[in-house]
């Protein structure tokens, strides 16, 4: 794709090359601020979201209930991206403007991204000042400056007229605690930090030997730092000056990996956690706190006998390979024998069956759970039947996932039977075969990777599912591992996370297993057949 | 093993695929059926393999109806034109799998399968697969599968249809030879008439579902009785010009506006008996260059065809003719040519019926 | 004569075949038949019939039959469940909840993610892609519980949460993302698995396209945006409107990570339609379970997923039921 590119390129490149020649510099500088300007636009729509609807919509009564409302946090997720993201984006499409320059006259293509980018963070800065998000964004304050002595900490400094300096602070009061908690430096940025406006915040001041307790309101101010300014200033020629020179062909890589980043640390959480005495964030740390604590204790619930009330690992695990075998099996018989006739059959019916199976893919099962629960409970009344497929059995359990499983495996199945040429199976039966053993002998081993697909794709829903198992069990006998984890998570009770990181890794062990052997199968599976849509 | 096809229909819903066909292949004859795609003639083979239920009419094996008989009781053997070998056996495999269904002994089985096996030349192959093998050699197998069972009838859907163009020759050869070392009833369905006409001892000519003729090849290609098949079987096709035939002092002349050619009385009486307009048929081989023709016509195109070279020749707005000259001559296009025409062989029809008028 | 005489007996013997032929046919099916009666058909008219009870842990039987006639107590409410839930101070907040999460979860990443995920893993290097992809396979076969498990860490508080750290790092105030934006996260933890579905879809037919349209689209010197946006997405219509509509209905009834993640939030902040159902009738988590009430809530989403399903089936796959099988013996 890079290659045919270029090619393009190179095609176009004389006519490109006569108007950069002719184009003065400030004009190419106009060019690239003006595609930064419209990337802007994005950000001002960030700052109304932010500033007029969040507000107003805050301040609605609750229509639809109280509590949190989902417009209010969406409308403020939307918000923060867009004011976040939309200046970075700004400068990197005021340096890709200008990556046609580059490609003949790279010196002159920096100058100007240069020139260009300082431009448009000047547009930006100004716009984050009349606005005050960003940078210039109001922060909670008490308008006085302090740091941190051997006895607590001293302020150093007060506005004039300000909150401090009306609530009665002096330079060279010492600060020992906020209301009866004693605090240091950090602590005291922390409180303010996350105090509202208006608020007050009790300040236990120690002065000429006396303590007195001074209420100090929070105010709003806008706090001009040459740090973050400065800062801002060579990120965004930073950015303009790399997308000019930026290796094309990496975006769509670094793209992928950045939208990953959620799932990746959450698998890189689990496999440092289960190995680790505690973790904080994604850093293993030890009793004390410190980076360490490494450990294989978490997996000591592989040795744990079980008690009847406690069962170990084992049986749980035992339970959990049952059922995902149970159900691997069932599906790939049921579905192949059912794929099979409405494949290759003729029968009275055959169009009404096909259509059934059909709705049934479509049709979302789990709308059916309170049902089939009194359809459980029926059945386990049954004699025999009753013990092994009945409400509370592993058997009940895996028939209900086949059975949701099932529209699915039969429409696949008919479609891998679909494939296999006419005359093959006319072969056969020419060669003194019945339809069975057709079936079994002579079209069953030519749909072998269809078949390795399905039952792949139903031992791993069997051997992870939660809802089910969890829905038709009481009580642990016939828990499954998902059910098992879950269970441990309970509010009442406190949790062992490092633990149960072991015990997640352990179940997802043999699903890893299958996964780096098997994604093309997977890959394929989970379109659902759906072969035929486009 | 004598096969009777009486009005035999098949319908799918409301689309006809045979329409009313009856034939009789007698024991130990190689039929092929030929005709173009869709023409219903696999659709006919599959019902006498018992793939297919006949929507009306009888199969007769012998004096046995065999309509609702299985495929598996008709002690046939087929070979289809993607060979289906079964992938995952081997060529034993796939040899012994008709012997197997029948309970036949193991050993048995080995002699039978290495005995075919070896009169087709893949005695060695045994253990292969069948994705290991070339398209002759999987040709082979198919058809030692079809031989093992010591089948009464033998069917062929295009079995050559997928093989290179030596190989067919050859394969031709060797099918046509053992079919009559074995003596067993063949039918051959195909779209290739070279393969009809040097292969069958007699060819149903099969036209939108419905039999056109059913004759030995020499009759076909000598004596037609339609104007589709006399157009259907040759290569370079039969010409076509509509003339009038009168007869003047006792003899018969074919007349159109640049052709005068005379016509040899057996021939040419039917022909004026019909009266008025009639369509004359003259294959390009009975066509030749000479000075002294009939006609005259200018040259259109030469397309080389190595031994001959074929020449599409205007005689007129409406009329053309395709003739087989002789390289030697270099004729080129645009050249002006004179051409006589073998009125021995002339053939004529009726342009309403499409009949013959020679033939019966 | 000899006509008719030996057509008496194959006529018969047609008869005795043909059932045979049928009886072969429902022999495969029969397994998948019993299964989907037991299991699709009998809960679906069951559901309807719990749906007018006032079934709850106070009555509770799993006898049908008791509850059809019982007097004593009386089981049959009639409309009750559905006036009831009409009037539930918390309906209308649930349906919204639910307009909301199906509507961003599928725009955003069932849709959206996915789109640009096969169009990023198909312009780059093909194993490179093949890869990226099989990763996005990785979150649908975690366990719910697991994945769940991942997520719970990511947004929990100081010091364990992981993105706390982040904010202690950039010198960002914490955050309580559990309880302060559980949607955000909802949606994204959904979506992430919802993604891979249009990813596959999508993919495939993406690299359907003939490549010539593409070169045609090259010599004429387009830019990649211009490549996607005047060849790829029209040709990406049917695609697009399938995984929309299937997703639709997935979403609609899916709540298994909801459920898992914060069982729906305090006051019903979280619950969509489906996951009320559940929480009412089967969630031992709240004590009483009311599955009479339960019912009526999933009653609602029965009648739609039956019309969706059956709309869909119209739509999509309807001329792939033509064919008709090309060997007629048994």
């Amino acid at each position: 794709m890079a290659a045919s590119a270029h090619t393009s390129q190179m095609r176009s490149l004389n006519v490109e090359e006569l108007e950069y020649q002719r184009a003065a510099t400030g004009e190419l500088v106009g060019q690239a601020v003006f595609s930064a300007l419209l990337v802007l636009l994005f950000f001002q729509l960030g700052v109304i979201l932010f500033k007029v609807l969040e507000p107003l919509i805050r301040s609605a009564p609750g229509v639809l209930g109280s509590g949190l409302k989902v417009e209010e946090t969406l409308t403020r997720a939307i918000a923060s991206a867009l004011t976040l993201l939309a200046p970075f984006a700004a400068y990197g499409a005021c340096g890709a403007r200008l990556r046609g320059l580059a490609a003949f006259d790279r010196r002159r293509a920096l100058r100007v991204a240069l020139l260009a980018g300082a431009v448009v963070y000047a547009i930006t800065a100004m716009g984050q000042w009349v606005f005050q998000v960003g940078p210039f964004a109001e922060k909670p304050s008490l308008e006085m400056s302090f740091e941190q002595t051997a006895d607590g900490v001293l302020i150093t400094g007060i506005v004039a007229g300000g909150t401090a300096d009306k609530a009665g602070l002096k330079v060279g009061d010492l600060i020992i605690a906020i209301g009866r908690a004693p605090t240091d430096l950090a602590g005291l940025k922390e409180k303010i930090a996350l105090s509202a406006f208006e608020s007050k915040i009790g300040l236990r001041i120690a002065r000429d030997g006396e303590e007195e307790l001074v209420p100090v309101e929070v105010v709003p101010v806008v706090e001009i730092g040459l740090a973050p300014l400065v800062g801002g200033l060579l990120l965004a020629l930073f950015i303009a000056v790399a997308a000019v020179v930026w290796p094309g062909g990496l975006t769509p890589y670094v793209l992928m990996i950045l939208i990953m980043v959620p799932l990746l640390i959450g698998y890189l959480w689990l496999v440092v956690a289960s190995f680790s005495y505690r973790t904080e964030g994604l850093l293993p740390v030890n009793a004390a706190g410190e980076f360490g604590g490494f450990t294989l204790g978490n997996w000591e619930f592989l040795t744990r006998a079980g008690t009847s009330s406690n069962p170990s690992i084992w049986t749980i695990t035992l339970n959990t390979l049952v059922i995902a075998s149970l159900m691997m099996v069932l599906v790939l018989l049921v579905s192949s024998m059912a794929g099979y006739a409405l494949s290759r059959m003729n029968f009275p019916g055959r169009r009404s069956f096909l259509s059934l199976t059909l709705i049934l893919h479509g049709f979302p099962a789990v709308t059916l759970l309170i049902a089939i629960f009194f359809v459980l409970r029926n059945v386990g009344k049954v004699p025999i039947v009753g013990d092994y497929f009945g409400f509370n059995t592993r058997g009940g359990i895996a028939l209900v996932m086949v059975a949701f499983e099932l529209p699915l495996g039969v429409w696949l199945m008919k479609g891998f039977f679909d494939n296999i040429p006419w005359d093959m199976e006319r072969s056969a039966l020419i060669d003194g075969a019945s339809r069975w053993r057709t079936f079994w002998q002579i079209l069953l081993p030519q749909i072998r990777p269809g078949i390795l697909a399905l039952g792949i794709f139903a031992f791993i829903s069997g051997w992870g599912a939660y809802l089910i198992p969890q829905t038709y069990s009481i009580g642990t006998k016939t828990a499954t591992l998902a059910v098992f984890i879950s269970q441990r998570t309970s509010e009442t009770a406190p949790t062992n996370w490092n633990e149960l990181a072991a015990i997640g890794l352990y179940q997802m062990l043999p699903v890893f297993i299958i996964f780096v052997f098997a994604q093309e199968y997977l890959l394929n599976i989970y379109a659902g057949g759906t072969k035929g849509s486009s | 093993m004598r096969i009777m096809l009486e009005n035999l229909t098949k319908r799918f819903g409301t689309v006809v695929g045979v329409d009313d066909i009856t034939l009789a292949v007698e024991d130990g004859e190689f039929v092929a059926f030929l005709g173009p795609s869709g023409c219903g003639k696999t659709t006919t083979l599959l019902m006498v393999a018992g793939i297919y239920k006949p929507t009306a009419g009888i199969i007769r094996f012998g004096e046995r109806v065999v309509n609702q008989v299985p495929p598996k009781d008709r002690n046939i053997g087929m070979v289809f034109q993607s060979y289906a070998l079964y992938p995952h056996m081997t060529v034993f495999g796939n040899m012994s799998y008709p012997l197997k269904l029948k309970k036949v002994s193991k050993e048995e089985q080995m002699l039978r399968v290495q005995e075919v096996a070896d009169k087709m030349g893949i005695g060695d192959l045994l253990d292969r697969r069948p994705g290991q093998l070339s398209g002759g050699q999987q040709q082979r197998v198919a058809l030692g599968r079809a031989l093992v069972k010591q089948p009464d009838v033998l069917l062929f859907d295009e079995p050559l249809s997928n093989l290179d163009a030596r190989l067919r020759l050859s394969m031709r050869g060797e099918i046509k030879h053992l079919q009559k070392e074995l003596g067993i009833t063949a039918i051959y369905v195909t779209h290739d008439q070279v393969e009809a006409l040097t292969m069958a001892d007699r060819i149903a000519v099969m036209n939108r579902g419905r039999l056109e003729a059913f004759d030995a090849p020499d009759d076909l290609y000598d004596r037609p009785k339609t104007l589709f098949i006399a157009g259907f079987v040759g290569n370079p096709p039969m010409n076509f010009l509509e003339v009038e035939v009168c007869q003047e002092n006792g003899a018969f002349y074919a007349v159109n506006q640049g052709l005068r050619a005379q016509v040899p009385p057996e021939r040419g009486e039917p022909a004026a008996r019909r009266g008025g307009r009639v369509i004359l048929g003259v294959r390009p081989e009975d066509v030749t260059l000479a000075d002294a023709g009939e006609v005259r016509g200018s040259v259109f195109l030469v397309e080389p065809l190595g031994r001959d070279d074929l020449l599409d020749v205007h005689l007129d707005a409406a009329n053309r003719l395709n003739v087989l000259a002789d390289p030697a001559a270099h004729i080129r296009a645009g050249d002006t040519v004179t051409l006589s025409l073998n009125m021995q062989r002339a053939q004529f029809f009726d342009p309403q019926t499409e009949q013959s008028l020679l033939w019966r | 004569m000899a006509y008719a005489t030996q057509m008496a007996p194959a006529g018969a013997r047609s008869r005795s075949q043909a059932a045979r032929a049928r009886l072969t046919a429902y022999g495969f099916l029969a397994p998948a038949g019993v299964l989907v009666l037991f299991f699709f058909f009998i809960p679906m008219i069951l559901i309807l019939f719990l749906s007018i009870t006032n079934l709850a842990t106070t009555n509770f039987t799993t006898d049908v039959l008791k509850m059809a006639t019982s007097q004593d107590p009386r089981y049959i409410v009639w409309g009750d469940n559905f006036e009831r839930m009409f009037a539930d101070a918390y309906a209308p907040k649930i349906l919204f909840n639910t307009f909301f999460y199906v509507l961003s979860t599928l725009l955003l990443f069932n849709v959206g993610l996915g789109l640009i995920i096969s169009l990023l893993t198909t312009h780059i290097n093909r194993r490179a892609g093949f890869f990226f992809r099989a990763l996005w396979i990785l979150p649908r076969i975690t366990s719910p519980a697991v994945y769940i498990l991942m997520w719970k860490r990511i947004v929990a508080s100081s010091p364990f949460g992981i993105l706390n750290q982040f904010n202690e790092l950039l010198g960002r105030p914490e955050a309580n993302y559990f309880q302060g934006d559980p949607w955000v996260f909802i949606v994204m933890l959904n979506g992430f698995i919802g993604a891979s579905f249009g990813m596959i879809i999508f993919t495939s037919a993406i690299e359907s396209i003939p490549k010539d349209l593409l070169n045609a689209s090259l010599v004429d010197g387009s830019s990649l945006l211009q490549r996607v946006r005047h060849v790829i997405l029209p040709l990406l219509r049917w695609p697009l409107l399938f995984v929309i509509t299937y997703q639709t209905l997935s979403l609609l009834t899916s709540f298994e990570y909801i459920l898992l993640f914060n069982q729906g939030g305090a006051a019903s902040n979280n619950e969509v339609w489906s996951l009320a159902a559940y929480n009412r009738a089967l969630n031992t988590y709240f004590a009483n379970a009311q599955w009479g009430y339960g019912s009526a809530f999933a009653v609602v989403l029965v009648i739609i997923g039956v019309v969706m399903a059956t709309v869909y089936m119209r739509v999509f796959r309807f001329g792939e039921l033509v064919a008709e099988p090309k060997i007629e013996v048994l």
